[in-house]
């Protein structure tokens, strides 16, 4: 990559330096590949939101039938304090992103931890809603589209469960710098992303 | 303008004010069925 740099003869040490010629192929003179890579995602998951609520709105307005359906009820409660549970954890990690930046090595192992740890929380509460609800998701239309729409919230969750795994160990091994922390942002953004679309399938499902 | 999907901290901004909008909405919500 240095050498494609080279060879295009220019000096590419940061915004407003001089540029010969066209950028590196297949990358963005505007964003950088990580970030880039993470917002193309996040933004593909956000239609396919899109799509379950679109499907959600549908069974619900166009049927007419109360929600939650006849004779089932939702634990709002439960699922209220699982969202302050997972809104912690996005501070946490923003708590452990922040301390990485400033060289706070603890605070990036604990944040990232915690994050970890309160997420874990999260899925197995929502888990055992799942098996304490009283419904199953073949049962009505209704029922489908609450455990399709939390469901795929709660693989969203898995997903970014993973990637905070992985970011963790990597915290307890010291691969962290606060000139290279890329990987603690990146995952940092998508949890975030998962935490808001929570904050809306809550409000949708739970309160609305 | 903040994208939230620039960097970590402007993520971080962005829930907070859809945790302040979604709050807000709920407040509403429930002070509506409780009044009618």
């Amino acid at each position: 990559m240095e050498a494609a740099s080279i060879a295009h003869g220019g000096v590419h040490d940061g915004h407003g330096a001089e540029h010969h010629g066209p950028p590196p192929a297949n990358r963005s003179s505007r964003a950088e590949p990580q970030l880039l890579g993470m917002f193309l995602f996040i933004i593909s998951e956000i239609m396919v939101f899109g799509a379950f609520f679109t499907a959600y709105f549908f069974i619900r307005v166009s049927q007419g039938d109360p929600w939650p359906a006849h004779g089932t009820t939702l634990p709002v409660g439960v699922a209220g304090f699982n969202t302050a549970i997972l809104v912690s954890s996005s501070f946490t990690v923003h708590w452990a992103e922040q301390s990485i930046k400033r060289g706070n090595r603890f605070g990036l192992k604990a944040g990232m931890l915690l994050t970890f740890l309160l997420g874990c929380s999260f899925l197995f509460i929502q888990i055992n809603e799942y098996a304490n609800i009283g419904f199953a998701p073949q049962d009505a239309a209704q029922q489908t589209i609450f455990y399709s729409l939390t469901g795929l919230h709660g693989a969203h969750v898995f997903i970014g469960l993973l990637l905070l795994l992985f970011v963790t160990i990597r915290s307890f091994r010291g691969h962290y710098s606060p000139e290279e922390h890329r990987g603690v942002e990146v995952p940092g953004i998508y949890w975030h992303f998962v935490d808001i679309m929570w904050l809306v399938v809550y409000t949708t499902v739970y309160i609305l | 303008m903040l994208n939230p999907l620039r960097s970590e901290a402007e993520a971080f901004r962005f829930l907070l004010y859809a945790l302040a909008v979604a709050v807000v909405i709920i407040v509403i919500i429930l002070a509506a069925r409780a009044i009618f």
